[in-house]
């Protein structure tokens, strides 16, 4: 980061300044109008109530509310259960392929690779209408095991399982891909150096490639869960009606139960609890950066 | 070790080619399939009836064209405002130097830091004492501010990357600065950044949450007539008609952006 304007002479410094920030004003402005003051204001009008008087006051009366009333915690609860289950599956699923794709070449993986980064290209919209079709009521996965004499599968559209296969669905490219380039990070050399003295698949898995590959699985966590817990889309369509995931509830809360305050206090507290993972996924998306 | 790996059958591979196959591509075949079926009655394994019956009835629903028209009308707005002032800042970031440049540049990462939909709330609110909500440019605004990440940090690399030393020679002989930018970097950057660009749009075609959340009921895009489709509608063509019609876009955003995406610094732009 030490360049600078091939005619940078003494003098034009101070010009230099105004045209650059000039040129970055209206980004920076519209991340300040519409990412940091709604965060800040979001908060403040939370916690400082309008009273009976013509003033306001300090009160976590919302927040009491919400913690205290049984319907907006089992949907606490509900967005929890779906963000730590996507998560794990996620992990499960994505590990073995980043560690295929890594370790083997030719045309096989390439397939391979674009069928994992694929999701990537499909609106979640669509993917909700695909996973109707399949596995649905008289999916076509109903369709097969009917022709075969088996009968009808349990079918998880409006159950929790329907947002926790969308989910996984819609983040697998991500994942993969920020394994994938976790792994670019471990040499063949390390690895072939263990196998040399005789240590297994797992061994090397377990005490090479792992210990390295910690930071990557936490940002893929991370990401994963900033995604899912406030996920809207895939848990409005295919989910239960209620319990209903923190998403639905906040649009319902907002746009349909008129209660913009109520919405608001429902999304700090989605704010709170992706806190730490979200700071720790800046911080290194940041780093990363300025490598 | 490769050679030897070669040699041997790939069974993982195969696994994984088949088990994808099956999970990723098989669902958005049966979609495929639906919209071009007149006839598919429970039990039959295949359709009973081909044909393109529905595509006419889709296309001929006002609903269904007055939605195409507000996607494309406000991606491309989005779009266009989104280069308009993201690409004269790409270039500030990369090139010039002036105060506090660092921490304005990592301050478009303040949104990635917060679960998506609390903060379009967090905006709802704010929008709801402007009267912005169910406008046309209340769903604007709220897509833009999604775009600027991407059309920042990309076409902020890809000014870095061009050859520093070539713009030097120009200047030397006498060509303008708008010259060189115009004649030596545009053409290098251009690639990266109409990569951006087309990703750009991509995205804001099939950005849901922000347009149901702010633009509803008076603005609705593909995907908001998309998910009435599958809360109300009992013909299941027309949403898989309109299926086949969104995805549109991201078939030429495969076509021309899979490079950048499969590209690691794609990958790093995620934290990866």
């Amino acid at each position: 980061m030490t360049d600078r304007p091939a005619d940078d002479i003494a003098g034009a410094g101070r010009g230099k300044w105004g045209i650059g920030l000039l040129l970055v004003a209206a980004p920076v402005l519209l991340v300040c109008w519409l990412v940091i003051y709604p965060i800040i204001s979001a908060v403040a009008r939370t916690v400082w109530l309008p009273n009976e008087g013509s003033g306001s006051a300090f009160s976590l009366e919302t927040y009491q509310f919400f913690f205290s009333d049984q319907y907006s915690l089992n949907n606490l609860y509900l967005t929890l259960w779906t963000t730590f289950v996507c998560a794990f599956i996620l992990i499960i699923i994505c590990l073995p392929i980043a560690l295929y794709l890594r370790f083997s070449g030719g045309k096989l993986p390439a397939y391979v690779q674009g069928l994992a980064i694929f999701p990537m290209f499909v609106p979640s919209i669509v993917l909700s209408y695909a996973f109707i079709r399949v596995l649905g009521p008289n999916g076509t996965v109903d369709l097969l095991l009917n022709a075969v004499g088996l009968p009808k599968i349990r079918s998880p559209y409006l159950t929790p399982w329907g947002p926790v296969i969308g989910l996984v669905w819609d983040h697998i490219p991500l994942t993969v891909l920020i394994l994938v380039s976790g792994l670019g990070g471990i040499s063949n050399q390390s690895v072939e150096a263990a196998r040399d003295v005789g240590a297994g698949r797992l061994a090397v898995l377990w005490y090479i490639i792992l210990p390295r590959l910690t930071n990557s699985i936490l940002v893929a966590v991370s990401f994963s869960i900033l995604g899912i817990f406030s996920a809207f889309t895939l848990p409005y369509v295919l989910g239960p009606a209620a319990p209903e995931m923190m998403g639905p509830f906040m649009q319902r809360t907002f746009r349909e139960l008129l209660d913009p305050t109520s919405a608001i206090t429902q999304a700090v507290v989605a704010f709170a609890f992706c806190l730490v993972f979200g700071l720790f996924y800046v911080y290194s998306v940041a780093k990363n950066r300025r490598e | 070790m490769a050679e030897t790996l070669d040699r041997r059958i790939d069974w993982t591979g195969i696994f994984f080619a088949v088990v994808l196959t099956i999970v990723i591509i098989f669902p958005l075949l049966v979609v495929g399939t639906w919209a071009f079926t007149n006839v598919w009655r429970y039990p039959s394994v295949i359709p009973q009836e081909f044909g393109l019956r529905y595509w006419y009835t889709t296309l001929a629903r006002a609903d269904v064209w007055s939605s195409i028209s507000m996607s494309i009308s406000l991606a491309c707005m989005v779009t266009f405002l989104s280069a308009l002032i993201c690409l004269p800042a790409a270039y500030a970031f990369a090139r010039l130097d002036f105060p506090g440049r660092n921490i304005l540049f990592f301050s478009f990462l303040a949104g990635q830091a917060f679960p998506k939909f609390g903060l379009l709330v967090a905006i709802a609110g704010i929008f709801l004492q402007l009267n912005l909500i169910g406008t046309f440019w209340g769903v604007v605004l709220i897509q833009l501010v999604g775009t600027l990440l991407f059309m920042i940090w990309i076409p902020v690399a890809a000014f870095q990357a061009v050859d520093r030393r070539m713009e030097e020679a120009a200047r030397d002989v006498g060509a303008s600065p708008i010259r060189v930018f115009w004649s030596i970097t545009l053409p290098q950057a251009g690639p990266t950044i109409a990569a951006a660009v087309m990703l750009t749009f991509v995205n804001t075609f099939y950005e849901t949450e922000g347009a149901w959340l702010i633009g509803a009921p008076a603005i609705r895009t593909m995907p908001v007539l998309m998910i009435s489709f599958i809360n109300n509608q009992p013909v299941i063509q027309f949403g898989a008609v309109l299926s086949v019609l969104l995805w549109v876009p991201s078939f030429f955003a495969i076509l021309f952006a899979r490079r950048v995406i499969s590209s690691g610094s794609f990958a790093r732009g995620f934290g990866g």
